[in-house]
């Protein structure tokens, strides 16, 4: 009888269907914002569980934001830019490239798990794609649960 | 071996010349062996000047002090400042100048080789001297020669010399003016980045462990920072204490200042307060090792700054320290980066 309703109020929902995962996504003004925007207006459906905000460029993200982002309770960040080439500022997406790399190696040299931190680049046309990754982004956090190693813990 | 007494001449020529108006070097210290940094204006002076293998301190720090002295004395250099600088000094004044922070012609550059050697790590020392304090250390080729209370006592410099200059592949100072020493560059007693490796061999959830127990300790005394050449910045990211106060500012304004982080020494703070550092240093940190060894509660910074200091080498081709000309390691990119973990 339990099993068939799950969700009643005597037979709380478990931890582990509670979680939804929670991530922070970085978006380029220029592209992957305007991704997001079309993936809304072709009605895709997508998980709600990405937070954007849209920043200048993704050259423009300090690895700051990201530790930030995880620092106040995000189970994932996504930074997302444009195609090698497309910049709007030419060479922003090339720095961040670089940037980036070194952030993602050094969370997971500290043992954060490789699936809490993503990039990728979504041009202004590609709404679809945008849904996929936020999708599989969903997919691969939800099996690691909350993420605490890097979240603040205030009194 | 260095002559101590070629190092006491060339200061003590370029004071008396006028063509520097200070020297930064190292005299003896008053805590047993160690000596301590000392900066030397008169001629006579340049006797106090001594080179051995406590000489571990990063003396391009005290050119950064000097730019900051000059800065807010709204005064202008005038002749240059000279430094005695080993090879990892030598490479943070590059990187310095790299980024603009004083020019060539402001700094002469009295290169020390470390040669077959480097300085020692006081734990290594303590250790195998079995209590006795040492109260004088000097280079003696391949071993390292310190007086105790019991006479004089050697230990084979690999046994005692500080990891980072075990993995040294350029102990001689490359920019200089004048260089004293032999050039033993490509010198590796130890793999380069032999204790990252050991290290990268743990798994995920071992890294984990590992590093919480590491950042739990820490204290927030920055001495790390302070200590640290390439962390010049008037206004730390960590701790922004500095907001402009008016009249009119209100309790609200100051309370919600922007925190990227908290200046409480709780673990996610400090996690976080390490890695911004890293990342800040991932392309100038020239390993001097100066963090960790004023650790006091020992976080093995190395490995983090390391780190990051093998990927610019391995994915970017980018060496630190390497030209004075040369583009910064996140100003710039190649074609070909690396770019297969996105999406």
């Amino acid at each position: 009888m339990n099993a068939a309703k799950p969700m009643s109020a005597a037979n709380p929902m478990s931890e582990q269907q509670a979680y939804e995962p929670k991530i922070v996504a970085f978006l380029c003004k220029w592209c992957s914002s305007a991704g997001s925007d079309l993936a809304g207006v072709s009605r895709i459906q997508y998980p709600a569980n990405a937070t954007p905000i849209t920043v200048p460029c993704s050259g423009s993200m300090s690895p700051m934001y990201i530790l930030s982002a995880f620092n106040k309770g995000a189970d994932g960040v996504l930074v997302s830019g444009c195609h090698i080439g497309d910049c709007h500022y030419m060479e922003g997406n090339f720095l961040a490239r670089r940037k980036i790399h070194l952030v993602k190696e050094l969370l997971q040299f500290i043992g954060v798990e490789e699936n809490r931190f993503r990039m990728s680049w979504v041009s202004a046309a590609e709404g679809a794609k945008y849904a996929q990754v936020v999708k599989d982004f969903v997919e691969d956090l939800r099996p690691l649960g909350p993420q605490e190693k890097l979240k603040a813990q205030r009194t | 071996m260095i002559n101590i007494q070629d190092i006491r001449d060339t200061a003590r020529d370029l004071l008396a010349k006028g063509e520097v108006r200070a020297v930064i070097g190292w005299r003896a210290g008053s805590r047993g062996m160690a000596v301590e940094p000392v900066v030397i204006t008169a001629p006579e002076q340049a006797d106090e000047l001594v080179w051995d293998p406590t000489c571990y301190h990063n003396l391009a720090l005290h050119l950064v002090e000097d730019r900051k002295f000059l800065a807010h004395a709204r005064k202008t250099a005038g002749a240059p400042i000279g430094i005695i600088a080993k090879g990892c000094d030598a490479r943070a004044i590059v990187v310095l100048m790299q980024e603009n922070y004083f020019k060539r012609e402001d700094v002469y550059i009295i290169g020390v080789s470390c040669e077959g050697s480097g300085v020692i790590a006081e734990w290594k020392v303590a250790r195998q001297l079995d209590g006795a304090v040492p109260t004088a250390a000097a280079f003696a080729g391949d071993e390292f020669a310190f007086a105790t209370a019991a006479g004089e006592k050697r230990l084979p410099a690999r046994e005692v010399m500080a990891d980072r200059c075990l993995e040294c592949r350029n102990p001689f100072p490359k920019e200089h003016n004048v260089a004293l020493g032999e050039d033993k560059t490509g010198r590796a007693l130890d793999a380069p980045f032999a204790a990252l490796a050991r290290f990268e061999t743990r798994s995920e959830g071992e890294r984990w462990e590992f590093w919480q127990r590491q950042f739990e300790r820490c204290i927030r005394c920055f001495a790390c920072r302070s200590v640290c050449p390439m962390c010049y910045c008037e206004e730390c990211v960590v701790d922004s204490i500095n907001i402009a106060v008016a009249p009119e500012t209100t309790a609200e304004e100051k309370a919600n200042r922007i925190r990227w982080i908290e200046r409480s020494a709780v673990k996610s703070e400090n996690i976080t307060y390490h890695m911004t550092r890293a990342i800040h240093l991932a392309g100038r940190c020239v390993d001097c090792g100066e963090c960790e060894r004023v650790c006091p509660v020992n976080i093995p910074l190395r490995l983090l700054n390391n780190k990051m200091e093998r990927e610019a080498r391995e994915r970017f081709g980018y060496e630190p320290g390497a030209s004075i000309g040369g583009p910064s390691l996140v100003a710039s990119f190649r074609d070909d980066d690396p770019g297969a973990f996105i999406r």
